[in-house]
């Protein structure tokens, strides 16, 4: 078979997926752009194109605070989880020490404790410390719950670093620490931003924490600043929402598209190691 | 070794044990507490009692419905996701021209959040003037709005459909790796020996991909039975508790009727058959390994 030959049956094949997971795109940025009188009308193409649609959204949906809150939340929980995790996935790497499968089965079970099941009992956690409606506070939570995967996926990088040349540096007289920050850690530079980016988009995309524990307009991230405006409510300004949802969107799905094949040793090596 | 130096791991892993036992162990331990007390709807235990939330949440028909639901959910979902992404990855290993923006564009819907996902889904689904509606009647494939999530039936099915979507792009990258993995020469031998693409298949490529598969299987059950988003958002549990799975259920009795204790008897028995999943998974990943 020849390769045009076969390309035309993979694309034949793949079209009816690839027209469903663009959908949701075309849904998101032609609404978007409608003049409002035009999107509770049953048509699909726009009569015109209304960027203005964008800057009216800012102001009408708040996106401005929810955007910094969004980002506060995230870059704790980043920052916070990746310090926190080095030198666990150091130690799990380098060391041969008693409880390492003990610990390696601690994080197996944190991973799969979810939110969602846990809620209740986080709720209560949060409100005997008086903490409902910070904004920090999500984003440690967020830190706790990411601590297993930036562990897995920082060790499985780690794992494949030879150890010849921290032993070369300890020759030459290094200390340990001096070997660490020295030696290692430039090596593990890109496995550590890719994983940091990972841990920030499943911040930046969390949905059940935010909702239970922010409860003033000020302090929503974005998923929950764009739910509010569509859940009980009786008329939905759709036009904004899908204007607010495609900008807070598309930055991290380029990310993620573009960084997917990495992130499957983290989710899918954990448990083997 | 000195004794310093048998501390030092256990010094580095000390952070992030302390963190997630905090934040994660911490609320299970409390769990455990309300649910096996009579609770008012703040939070204040008022005492042993029996088991009673749990003999409560088995005799609401909403429970077990909504029991009943997270099973066909999860299988649905997981099986269909399944289904969709063998052929898939199977597509997607072959050589292509525009193999790779086709993979980037497979990719998207796990790019995006869910909660956003299912935001752009109400609305494109919206009896009146959804997207969704106009597209079909465009192309004149129905000739009136079908109103999609005004009946449960409907509505379900069309969250499933949903889920399977999101669910196909990590299913998918699963598989890639698994192809990658098995050699060319099994393929080029048996060629030789007169073996039809179907029979290369069923023996060469289902067997060498089997591990792959049941590690899909279970990263997804446990997944899927977890998820949120896509439910609340579309219908909320809606119409009358019709698309309620177990966590939809749970968030309502926590936080919009306050029967704490009972939610908190949900999130136990979740919990158990999480632990269940989750031992499968490591028994399967032991395996594997061993292989």
């Amino acid at each position: 078979m020849s390769k045009l030959k076969r390309s035309i049956i993979a694309w034949a094949l793949l079209s009816p997926l690839v027209v469903l997971s663009l959908f949701p795109f075309a849904v998101m940025f032609i609404t978007a752009v409608k003049p409002q009188a035009e999107v509770l009308n049953p048509t699909w193409w726009p009569s015109e194109i209304r960027w203005q649609n964008f800057i009216d959204m800012w102001t009408v949906t708040n996106f401005g605070r929810a955007l910094f809150n969004s980002l506060y939340t995230s870059l704790i929980a980043t920052i916070g989880a990746i310090l926190i995790s080095i030198p666990a996935a150091y130690a799990l790497s380098r060391f041969r020490f008693r409880g390492r499968g003990a610990f390696n089965q601690f994080l197996l079970i944190s991973q799969m404790l979810s939110p969602i099941v846990l809620v209740v009992g986080l709720f209560r956690l949060i409100a005997a410390l008086g903490l409902v409606d910070n904004v920090p506070t999500v984003g440690v939570i967020y830190m706790a719950f990411n601590i297993a995967f930036t562990v897995w996926m920082l060790q499985s990088y780690f794992a494949t670093i030879p150890k010849d040349l921290e032993e070369a540096a300890w020759m030459e007289g290094a200390s340990r620490g001096q070997t660490l920050i020295k030696v290692f850690l430039p090596l593990v530079t890109p496995a550590i931003a890719v994983t940091a980016i990972f841990t920030f988009i499943n911040a930046w995309n969390e949905f059940v924490i935010a909702l239970t524990l922010l409860r003033r307009q000020e302090s929503y991230t974005l998923p929950i600043q764009v739910f509010s405006l569509v859940a009980g409510r009786y008329t939905v300004e759709w036009h904004h929402v899908m204007a607010a949802t495609l900008v807070a969107t598309i930055p991290v799905a380029i990310l993620f598209a573009w960084l997917q094949r990495y992130l499957v040793r983290g989710l899918s090596l954990g448990a083997v190691k | 070794m000195t004794s310093r130096q048998t501390a030092i791991p256990y010094l580095l892993i000390l952070p992030s044990l302390v963190l997630a036992a905090a934040i994660i162990f911490w609320p299970v331990g409390s769990l455990i507490e309300i649910a096996t007390n009579d609770v008012n709807r703040f939070g204040q235990l008022k005492g042993w009692n029996d088991f009673a939330n749990f003999s409560a949440l088995f005799a609401n028909a909403d429970f077990i419905s909504a029991l009943w639901r997270t099973g066909l959910w999860t299988v649905l979902v997981v099986g269909g996701a399944l289904l969709v992404s063998v052929p898939v990855a199977l597509i997607l290993n072959e050589d292509f021209y525009g193999r790779d923006i086709a993979r980037v564009i497979l990719m998207l819907p796990w790019a995006v959040s869910l909660t956003m996902t299912a935001v752009v889904w109400r609305w494109s689904l919206n009896g009146e003037s959804g997207m969704l509606n106009s597209a079909l009647m465009g192309l004149g494939i129905i000739s009136e709005n079908v109103q999609w999530l005004a009946s449960g039936d409907l509505a379900f099915a069309m969250q499933v459909l949903i889920g399977i979507l999101v669910t196909v792009p990590f299913t998918t990258t699963i598989f890639l790796g698994g192809l990658s993995s098995i050699p060319q020469d099994l393929y080029e031998a048996s060629a030789l020996e007169g073996a039809s693409r179907l029979q290369q298949f069923r023996h060469i490529t289902l067997p060498l991909l089997k591990p792959f598969i049941n590690i899909a299987l279970v990263l997804n059950t446990i997944y899927v039975f977890n998820s949120f988003p896509i439910i609340w958002v579309t219908t909320q549990g809606g119409p009358a508790n019709s698309t309620d799975i177990l966590v939809t259920h749970l968030y309502k009795l926590g936080f919009r009727i306050g029967k704490l204790g009972e939610a908190s008897a949900v999130s136990l028995i979740m919990l158990a058959i999480l632990l269940v999943f989750t031992i499968i998974y490591v028994r399967l990943a032991m395996k594997e390994r061993e292989a």
